[in-house]
């Protein structure tokens, strides 16, 4: 079976002012469709970075990256925008919601990035579809202010799954939640999975990565498997 | 063509929230643009307006450009001559001035001078004599009989009175309003067909007058028969008339009656002008007293509007710098406050195109927002001003608000929202994805 996304000796290099830095130096990994993977890892060892890489947010330096078996490594920004738009869901550790807007507006901006167009009442199902997977529907028209850090970061999950992606890529979504509040979330995230959502979470929190399917660790721009029971 | 439709909707959306989002900023932006706009509007209007008073009449009075222009003195046999050339001819019509009264004979003509019936003139003592001025300046001796005998005002009109030896219309485009213009295909009639201007004709609805005619130098006084009116931008009253039908009249020879005869022709018309010249040369008149020229006024004049109009809006120009500078300030400080926004729209597909095009979408909406407010307070102050003014200038009675004024106000404003918009949009749409990883 092919691979949602297959990684393979993937290098990145950091070229700032002093001498340039290796941040991944072969990486090799691979996400299937309802698999989900947890990144863990020291601060600064890249696992943003990697991330980035995976959204297509930036480009590697070396390696091969396949999105469904096709070669996207050297992708032009214009066909990567429109791929992320249609393949990848983001959630951040901070929310990122635009407080002049309602929830379920925050929701439609993922609709309302010129690619394709949806009319009002499609984008308005779609949207209310979202919310009402992470179960906050009846919120949908109260803006940020009014709703509570969980409450918030469950719109920013439903932004990510408005266009019904085929990857979900968390960078730390539970960062700036409680324990109570981030098991919730982490919940919402890994139910996805069972709609063929393949999930690439990076985690601090151990108890976090243990109830995703697969944990690596990224240690010296290298990809290691980490000897741990999972699924619990 | 439907990905760039639902981008173009895309920005629009995003624009609008965005504008909704930051209304004090957008309203800030619009003070700024405010008076560059309505500069712009205000210069097109009054430019408009320019030309509306200085080019609405100038091909009736003067003559359409190209046509050639030609003066002949009354002098010898000149206008007899003149007559004879031109006779049974289209491409040259020579014209004939003289003034007559109509109406009731020994008193004193409701508009002495022949000026409008609106405005009436002055009488006046002047350098030893009494003089009649109307309200143009013009001033007129009356003669020392009048004086003495002072008759009253009465029932008759005084006006222009020009014949013509063919059709004018070529040349002068009059308008006719009602009736029938005059026909020159017959032979003369002993009763005058004139047909009377616009200002004319609202004298004899006025007054009611008998139907005699005194035309200076005539032999007797005929009676006329009006068959049509016409819009000829004068604003005295005038009649026109067959010259052959004036001439039964008063004759030619009478020396000073008409002083001189006018000529108008197309410029093909050189033989003409030849033929004129030799037998005016051969009745012992010197080159010297007949000259023509081709009319060009329409077109100087509206070449100095164009200058004074390109003047000025440079002027207003940079007015709608300043504010251009505005919206930009405005611009460049929201779009540094917005770099997660854009980070992030960016992270779900947005592309680099549509940020520049949410920027781009704010700042010209912003800027046909403020254009609509100008082009409302300029059309506002115009109703105002035409009312207020109206007695003192009658250009201004009947004017309303141009709609080339309306589209430069628009104009300005998108442009202005363009310029102002263009280097904030080129920011947002270089913002690194990367910005949403690092926060």
């Amino acid at each position: 079976m092919t691979a949602l996304i297959e990684l393979s000796g993937v290098t990145k290099t950091l070229k700032g002012q002093q001498e340039p830095r290796t941040i991944l130096s072969g990486v090799d990994l691979s996400v299937h469709a309802g698999e989900s993977v947890a990144v863990l890892g020291r601060s600064g060892s890249g696992k943003s970075t990697l991330l980035s890489l995976i959204g297509l947010f930036d480009r590697p330096d070396g390696g091969q990256y396949l999105l469904n078996g096709k070669d996207i490594t050297k992708l032009r920004e214009r066909r990567a925008a429109a791929l992320r738009s249609a393949e990848f869901g983001f959630v951040f550790q901070r929310f990122f919601l635009l407080k002049h807007l309602t929830a379920a507006q925050n929701v439609a901006m993922a609709l309302v990035n010129g690619q394709g167009w949806l009319p009002r009442r499609h984008r308005k199902a779609r949207v209310m579809a979202a919310l009402e997977q992470v179960g906050i529907a009846h919120l949908a028209k109260h803006r940020p202010a009014r709703l509570s850090g969980g409450e918030q970061q469950r719109v920013a999950v439903a932004r990510a799954l408005v266009r019904q992606p085929k990857v979900l890529l968390a960078d730390e979504p539970t960062g700036a939640l409680d324990t109570e509040t981030g098991n919730l979330v982490i919940e919402v995230l890994h139910a996805t999975t069972e709609m063929g959502c393949g999930l690439v979470l990076v985690t601090h929190d151990w108890d976090h990565a243990r109830r995703m399917g697969r944990v690596v660790r990224l240690s010296d721009g290298v990809l290691h498997p980490e000897d741990v029971e999972v699924g619990v | 063509m439907r990905r760039f439709s639902g981008r173009l909707r895309s920005a629009l959306i995003i624009g609008i929230q965005g504008i909704r989002a930051r209304k004090t900023r957008t309203l800030l932006s619009i003070v700024s643009l405010f008076l560059g706009v309505l500069a712009v509007v205000v210069v097109q209007a009054g430019a408009e307006a320019a030309n509306k008073a200085a080019l609405a009449n100038i091909e009736l009075m003067m003559g359409k450009d190209g046509t050639v222009q030609m003066w002949v003195p009354d002098e010898k046999h000149a206008l007899s001559l003149t007559l004879d050339t031109l006779k049974g001819r289209t491409d040259a019509v020579g014209t004939l001035g003289t003034s007559a009264t109509i109406g009731e004979p020994g008193v004193n003509p409701v508009n002495p001078g022949g000026g409008p019936f609106d405005q009436p003139g002055e009488y006046g003592p002047m350098g030893g004599g009494q003089f009649y001025c109307d309200t143009r300046g013009y001033c007129k001796e009356v003669p020392q009989q009048q004086q003495a005998e002072q008759p009253p005002v009465g029932a008759a009109i005084e006006l222009g009175l020009t014949g013509f030896t063919g059709d004018i219309r070529p040349f002068r485009p009059y308008k006719l309003t009602s009736g029938k213009w005059l026909d020159f295909s017959g032979p003369p009639s002993l009763a005058p067909r004139i047909v009377v201007n616009k200002v004319a004709a609202k004298g004899f609805a006025r007054y009611q007058i008998p139907a005699e005619m005194r035309i200076r130098g005539a032999i007797a006084n005929p009676t006329p028969h009006i068959i049509g009116v016409v819009d000829d931008g004068q604003d005295r009253p005038m009649a026109y008339v067959r010259a052959d039908e004036l001439t039964n009249w008063v004759p030619t020879t009478t020396a000073g009656t008409f002083g001189g005869m006018e000529i108008l022709r197309t410029q093909e018309a050189t033989d003409v002008e030849q033929i004129l010249k030799r037998r005016l040369l051969a009745d012992g008149l010197t080159n010297d007293q007949f000259s023509s020229m081709v009319i060009q006024s329409k077109k100087e004049i509206e070449g100095q509007l164009a200058m004074f109009r390109l003047i000025f809006l440079g002027i207003a120009g940079l007015v709608l710098l300043i504010g251009v500078a505005g919206i930009l300030n405005v611009g460049l400080a929201t779009v540094g406050e917005r770099v997660e926004e854009f980070a992030l729209r960016r992270a779900v597909g947005t592309p680099r195109s549509l940020l520049a095009g949410i920027v781009l979408a704010e700042t010209l909406l912003t800027g046909l927002f403020t254009a609509a407010a100008a082009i409302g307070v300029a059309s506002l102050c115009l109703k105002i001003v035409s009312r207020v003014l109206a007695g003192r200038a009658a250009f201004l009675a009947d004017m309303e608000f141009p709609w080339q004024a309306g589209v430069a106000g628009i104009l300005a404003g998108l442009i202005a929202g363009l310029l102002g918009g263009l280097i904030p949009a080129i920011r947002a749409a270089r913002i690194p994805i990367a910005t949403v990883m690092r926060a």
